[in-house]
């Protein structure tokens, strides 16, 4: 175990091109994920024959390199020295091979990547604020109790504070140091500055700063989403720069301190009065734009109504409905916020019973039932969003149902409430029922047709769990581009399901473990075929569950022979009697005589085909000439 | 040495469970067994990743060569498993 870690980094380094040719770097359980600039710079041979590499592939913009478990980190920690790389996590690693797709799917993606992490907070919030805000106005006298003010405080302290938790979450994702990055995003709610959410109601001019050439008003950025993460993005990247540029021996003092004041400066002079003057447009805007009559102009504005909330800009509707109400007339600027909000909320919901992805479930259900609550945020960002379709539909949806709502001429007696607490405000409460469900069933039902889980690549199994405490990254959701395999390993793989004199295999994919006699067939029973295991799988894509070469993928795709350590034959056959579905629903990622490293992804398919056709969906794993080996063991998790 | 040619009628061909049962076959018998598909490629009949390998499908007709003492018997006994079951 006298692995020069040093030299291994250093000659990898070299091999693949040097610092110039490294975009990025982050390391798994077993493998160094490098971005290099140049594939063609790689000399992938000299790479592999470098003391303690243990193999290398290619994959989506990644080229990996095995090392192992327990080395890898140290390789990883003098790859940085040399490089001076900083630490990255996969994702930024993902996030830089992702970097070839279109610049609007890469910004839609920093979005949902930021908002991911920290929607367990703003789903709480934001289901805590409908209930607590409904209740104030169901309930008379209830706004005024001790109760509800302290209620209305926790149920609110997400949103109150959302551009600190904003900018943590952008800093990771940017790489920049996420304390730096809670303080850009504290100065930008500082209390000193006039809150944005009363910024309508504010007695008097707003005061303002003299500073250079720049005159700035003391507002805040309460609510506000996009202005935080621009800042964020601003201050990683003035930080990376100074850290680069200033001499070790101050920069501690000096980098921090730039990058405040830096940041600071350019967010307040900057970044804010784009973004205030952006605000006054668009409220012009949407003050003219729902006079247009036929409900033409209610249709526009519902259908671009979510645009603004990603904008943080729906904060300043305040102002129009306080002036309709102030004005003696009915505030019909609410029905339209109601049909947006809650056509995001039928179209979450859509995804939330489409997806098969057990996360993406567990965000899209709790997110569009704050939605229907008029909280939009966590459906918006955290799943509509994402996914783009169905944030289009819940658009058309808005429009629909902003439409409906202004040709029914209802309107509401206060504003503050959207979705199902709107009922308290509306004057017409049959009207607005059809408005809810024109809006919300016309999003939900586009979702459900247009937006197809298969079309993107089924996320990782476990994809979290991989090697504990490696990475702190979130969990990676995947994206929309179809050619990328997200290819976390499982946690499966570090479990040994069979066991022999020759070796070990480990589980290729996750799920249940059943012993090979209790398989659904009673060839594979039998023990024809060699003794091993069945796996229920949870995952839909099979890892290499040992290093070796490819023997054969069959023709009808479903099934693939590995040779591994020992002439071990080991056969992966993807659900029972799958050789009826020819192919369809199965894509081997290898092909016969390549060989593999454990972890490697071998072939991907589709358990909603396996389903639609059938059969059984179950993982045969087994060691067809078990005969030949002693002491052959098998089941879950041998290691124990 | 002893060879023979078989026409594969089964609908899936020489497919893993198939391919399985005929390795366990084989593997009674301590001749060895050879298998030629149509392309001239040949497998070891005990190994099953070999035999899968050849990708033989319905219609296919394979050569089949056994050597070793038994020969004759383990010939009779792998043609009979073959017109049963492929």
């Amino acid at each position: 175990m006298a692995l020069d870690y040093h030299k291994c980094a250093e000659e990898i380094v070299r091999y693949v091109g040097g610092r110039e040719n490294l975009i990025s770097a982050a390391h798994c359980a077993t493998r160094l994920r490098l971005v290099v600039a140049d594939n063609s710079k790689i000399n992938v041979k000299a790479v592999e024959n470098v003391d303690g590499v243990k193999g290398t592939f290619s994959s989506n913009g990644q080229f990996q390199v095995i090392i192992g478990t327990g080395t890898v980190n140290k390789v990883y920690d003098e790859f940085l020295k040399i490089t001076g790389m900083s630490a990255a996590t996969k994702d930024d690693v993902k996030a830089a091979a992702a970097a070839k797709a279109p610049l609007w799917r890469r910004l839609l993606k920093v979005v949902g990547d930021v908002f991911v992490p920290i929607l367990p907070a703003i789903v709480a919030s934001g289901l805590m604020m409908g209930l607590v805000e409904a209740l104030g106005h169901a309930i008379p006298g209830f706004s005024d109790t001790d109760w509800y003010n302290w209620l209305d405080m926790v149920a609110n302290t997400a949103f109150a504070y959302l551009p600190v938790i904003v900018a943590v979450s952008a800093a990771r994702v940017f790489g920049g140091n996420i304390f730096l990055g809670a303080v850009i995003g504290l100065l930008m709610i500082h209390s000193n500055l006039v809150n944005a959410w009363s910024v309508a109601s504010y007695e008097g001019t707003i005061p303002t700063w003299h500073l250079l050439l720049f005159t700035v008003k003391r507002v805040g950025y309460q609510g506000h989403v996009i202005p935080v993460i621009i800042a964020v993005w601003l201050m990683s990247t003035v930080e990376k720069w100074l850290h680069k540029h200033v001499p070790e021996m101050i920069d501690l003092f000096v980098t921090p301190l730039c990058t405040v004041l830096v940041t600071a400066f350019l967010t307040f002079t900057i970044i804010g009065p784009i973004f205030s003057t952006a605000e006054t447009y668009v409220l012009n805007f949407a003050q003219w734009l729902i006079t247009v009559g036929f409900g033409i102009g209610a249709a526009a504005m519902g259908a671009i109504y979510p645009i603004t909330v990603v904008m943080g800009l729906h904060h300043m509707y305040n102002v129009i409905e306080a002036g309709m109400l102030a004005e003696g007339g009915k505030n019909i600027w609410m029905p339209i916020a109601s049909a947006a909000n809650f056509a995001q909320f039928g179209a979450c919901l859509a995804v939330g019973v489409k997806t098969h992805n057990a996360k993406r479930k567990a965000v899209a259900v709790p997110s569009s039932l704050s939605a229907s609550l008029g909280i939009t945020e966590p459906a918006i960002f955290g799943v509509n969003l994402r996914l783009f379709k169905p944030f289009v539909c819940g658009m058309i949806g808005g429009a629909v149902g902003a439409w409906f709502g202004s040709v029914s001429r209802i309107g509401a007696s206060a504003y503050g409430v959207t979705g199902i607490p709107g009922y308290l405000t509306i004057d017409k409460p049959l009207q607005y029922t059809f408005l809810l469900l024109i809006a919300g069933g016309t999003a939900f039902v586009l979702t459900m047709i247009s937006w197809k889980e298969a079309a993107e690549v089924a996320d990782a199994p476990a994809a979290a769990a991989e090697s504990a405490g490696q990475t702190a990254s979130a969990p990676a959701e995947s994206s929309q581009t179809v050619k990328e395999v997200v290819e976390d390993v499982p946690a499966s793989l570090s479990k040994v399901i069979i066991k022999s004199s020759a070796g070990e295999i480990c589980q290729p994919v996750d799920g249940t473990v059943i012993p090979y006699t209790k398989i659904p067939d009673p060839t594979f029973a039998s023990g024809a075929l060699g003794q091993g295991v069945g796996i229920e799988p949870k995952g839909e894509i099979i890892y290499a569950p040992c290093d070796g070469e490819i023997s054969s993928v069959a023709e009808s795709k479903h099934a693939i022979g590995i040779t591994g350590a020992n002439d071990q034959e080991l056969l992966i056959h993807v659900g029972v009697d799958t050789v009826e579905m020819n192919g369809d629903g199965f894509e081997p990622l290898v092909k016969e005589g390549d060989h593999v490293h454990c972890g490697q992804p071998l072939l991907r398919y589709s358990l909603e085909k396996i389903k639609a056709a059938g059969h059984p969906d179950t993982v045969v794993v087994l060691l067809t000439n078990s005969d030949d080996y002693e002491n052959v063991q098998y089941g879950e998790d041998l290691n124990r | 040495m002893k060879e023979f040619e078989y026409t594969i009628t089964d609908p899936v061909g020489i497919h893993a469970r198939p391919a399985g049962l005929l390795v366990k076959e084989v593997k009674a018998h301590a001749d060895k067994v050879t298998i030629t598909n149509a392309d001239g490629k040949s497998a070891d009949a005990k190994k099953l990743l070999a035999l899968m390998g050849l990708g033989i499908r319905k219609g296919d007709t394979i050569k089949v060569t056994v050597e070793g003492d038994t020969e004759d018997g383990t010939a009779d006994a792998v043609l009979k498993f073959l017109q049963e079951n492929l």
